[in-house]
């Protein structure tokens, strides 16, 4: 799937400028940004819900807008399964059927029964951690090559999630299947996501596979004799300050801030384990962060 | 257009009021076609034998007027709700073409309108023909009986589908249909009466008014009709509703779901369109307070309702405009 220079304009606002990246198979792709950044209306656009202002989302070079056909290639799991809450899980397999021709139904009874789903008459009916489980199942019994999914996990239990994540986990593992999350649980894409697709102001900040994103940054703990010269200030995150005993994130050692750094001559410097959540602070900014 | 799934979704979204529909021609042909016969019997000498018995039994009377509000209401349940739910999100991220989309619900809709209405129709028509009063349908051709209401409902069904894709949701869908499906007739009525308020000018409507008003359409009796076969208006006017939804629906902002009008284009057409139907409207009524022959008096009382109409009407449609009533539910 290629997303080529897709911007999205609505009510004078121009939400997404000119996203640019590539989603290849077997990879999980974490669509991170904070609240209002643009990943829903993205995610809304990949599947062909809005139509960009701009730009094209391709499939095996084909228009997913001018040909939909491409789509059954593609399914997109909204964060509410509010459209199909009257459909019973029969009338529900009935209409996948006819909409992606490759629906395993035997797939989809082996999935319900791995993850302790009953059939229902109204998938209203089922709890939100169910409905969640239940959205996945369906989305993997498509076959379809591409799984959009809308935070996935949001509002799930501890339980439940772990279910969730379990079920993404293998089914990538199985098959060449592409799952592209938009999620706040930077934990969890941590645990998953093989790349990472930053959003800011609509617009793709980053793109890099997760280690490659962490090695961009150290995270590590210091302590001066005074507090934090105010020229090093300017140039590192601070994650955390208690006294003189500072966490923060710099840039990684080419930027030359980790010898200013040590120039100072600090009374502790402890390089510590980084996390997405990490990098998304040095890159985004601000400390409330993420949707 | 025949993609499976889209008629398995249209008729999972619609299908408890195609039964409505259903017990409302079944009242309406059958059932009153047998009441009718009894009563002719019972009341030989009352019910002199007159075309106007016919024509009320197959055309006129109250219950068309249901099956028109059941038909907007469909078309509001393939359109409009959509927009109000997630259900639009569910419907443009499937494959298929847009366009089919549209085709599919709107064949959905209209052939399950012809098939109730063929079936009842025939049905009653059959039980009037064994009747002793089989002469009577004589008195009728099929096409005035049961064409002329058929092309008229699956018209206005058609012109319902063509408001959906302009509003942003089911109300302002179902609001605006019945308001549009008799708009040339009312505004001519409103400006009519302002004429003839000032300037004593009496005008009568033009027949044409009566055919360019899709709401009118399935009450009119071809018998009284002089200007042309209705039926020459009805198939343009609904294959002109037909191809302009199908086009308009491609382009479909679904970024605007839930608010009044899906294209912002259109928006202050509508707020002066709006404003000045309401002043004229709100002249009307107030006039109309004033004892007749008080005319100076009638002509400011006609000002002042203008005025204050207009002033609520401009501040009621700047806040309509702007709403949007989406369910947001997880």
């Amino acid at each position: 799937m290629k997303v080529e220079q897709v911007s999205k304009r609505i009510h004078q606002h121009q939400v997404l400028k000119d996203i640019t990246f590539d989603i290849k198979p077997g990879n999980i792709v974490g669509i991170i940004g904070r609240n209002g950044a643009g990943k829903t209306t993205l995610l809304r656009t990949l599947v062909g819900i809005l139509d960009p202002s701009h730009g094209d989302v391709k499939i095996d070079g084909k228009s997913i807008y001018k040909h939909p056909e491409t789509k059954q290639d593609v399914i997109f799991v909204p964060d509410s399964s509010e459209a199909l809450k009257s459909y019973s899980t029969k009338e529900l397999v009935k209409l996948y059927k006819a909409v992606y021709p490759r629906f395993e139904e035997k797939y989809f009874n082996d999935l319900m029964d791995r993850f302790s789903l009953p059939p229902t008459k109204k998938i209203g009916n089922y709890s939100k951690g169910m409905k969640a489980l239940f959205s996945l199942v369906v989305a993997f019994s498509t076959k379809a090559r591409y799984i959009i999914l809308d935070e996935p996990t949001d509002g799930l239990d501890v339980i439940v999630k772990r279910r969730v994540l379990k079920i993404l986990v293998e089914e990538v593992a199985l098959s060449d299947v592409s799952v592209i999350i938009s999620s706040h649980r930077l934990d969890e894409l941590e645990f998953m996501a093989n790349d990472i697709i930053m959003i800011k102001d609509g617009k793709v900040d980053s793109h890099y596979e997760l280690d490659e994103m962490k090695s961009m940054y150290k995270k590590v703990q210091v302590v001066f004799s005074q507090y934090m010269p105010k020229e090093i200030e300017s140039q590192v995150n601070i994650l955390n300050q208690t006294g003189r005993v500072y966490t923060i994130i710099i840039p990684n050692e080419s930027t030359g801030v980790e010898a200013a750094i040590k120039n100072e001559n600090p009374l502790l410097f402890e390089e510590l384990t980084m996390s997405l959540e990490d990098v998304f602070v040095a890159k985004l900014g601000g400390e409330e962060f993420v949707s | 257009m025949f993609h499976k799934a889209l008629w398995i979704q249209n008729y999972k979204q619609s299908k408890m009021l195609i039964w409505i529909l259903t017990i409302i021609f079944v009242i309406h042909l059958p059932f009153q076609t047998m009441i009718a016969i009894e009563n002719w019997r019972e009341y030989p000498h009352f019910y002199s034998a007159t075309e106007y018995d016919i024509y009320r039994l197959f055309i006129g009377g109250s219950l068309p007027f249901f099956v028109l509000i059941a038909t907007a209401i469909l078309a509001g349940l393939l359109i409009g709700i959509e927009r109000n739910t997630r259900r639009n999100d569910f419907t443009f991220s499937l494959p298929f073409k847009r366009g089919d989309m549209y085709l599919a619900k709107w064949i959905y809709g209209a052939l399950s309108i012809s098939v109730i209405h063929t079936v009842t129709f025939f049905t009653a028509y059959l039980i009037l023909f064994t009747s002793e009063y089989a002469y009577r349908l004589q008195w009728f051709s099929l096409t005035e009986l049961f064409l002329t209401p058929l092309i008229g409902y699956v018209l206005f069904f058609s012109f319902a589908m063509f408001i959906g894709t302009i509003a942003g949701e089911m109300i302002s869908q179902v609001v605006l249909t019945f308001i549009f499906a008799i708009f040339p007739f009312g505004l001519f009525v409103l400006l009519g009466y302002g004429f003839d308020l000032h300037f004593r000018f009496n005008w009568e409507p033009p027949e044409w008014i009566l055919y360019a008003a899709p709401l009118l359409f399935p009450f009119l009796n071809q018998q009284d009709q002089s200007l042309v076969n209705p039926l020459l208006v009805a198939l343009p006017w609904t294959i002109a509703t037909l191809a302009i939804g199908y086009f308009l629906y491609q382009r479909n902002k679904v970024e605007h779901n839930g608010e009044f009008l899906l294209f912002k284009q259109l928006q202050p057409v509508f707020l002066v369109g709006i404003v000045v139907c309401f002043a004229l409207l709100g002249g009307m009524l107030i006039s109309a307070i004033v004892p007749w022959g008080m005319t100076d008096l009638q002509v400011i009382a006609y000002w002042i309702g203008f005025l204050v109409f207009a002033l609520f009407s401009y501040l009621l449609s700047r806040r309509l405009l702007s709403m949007n009533v989406t369910v947001k539910n997880k």
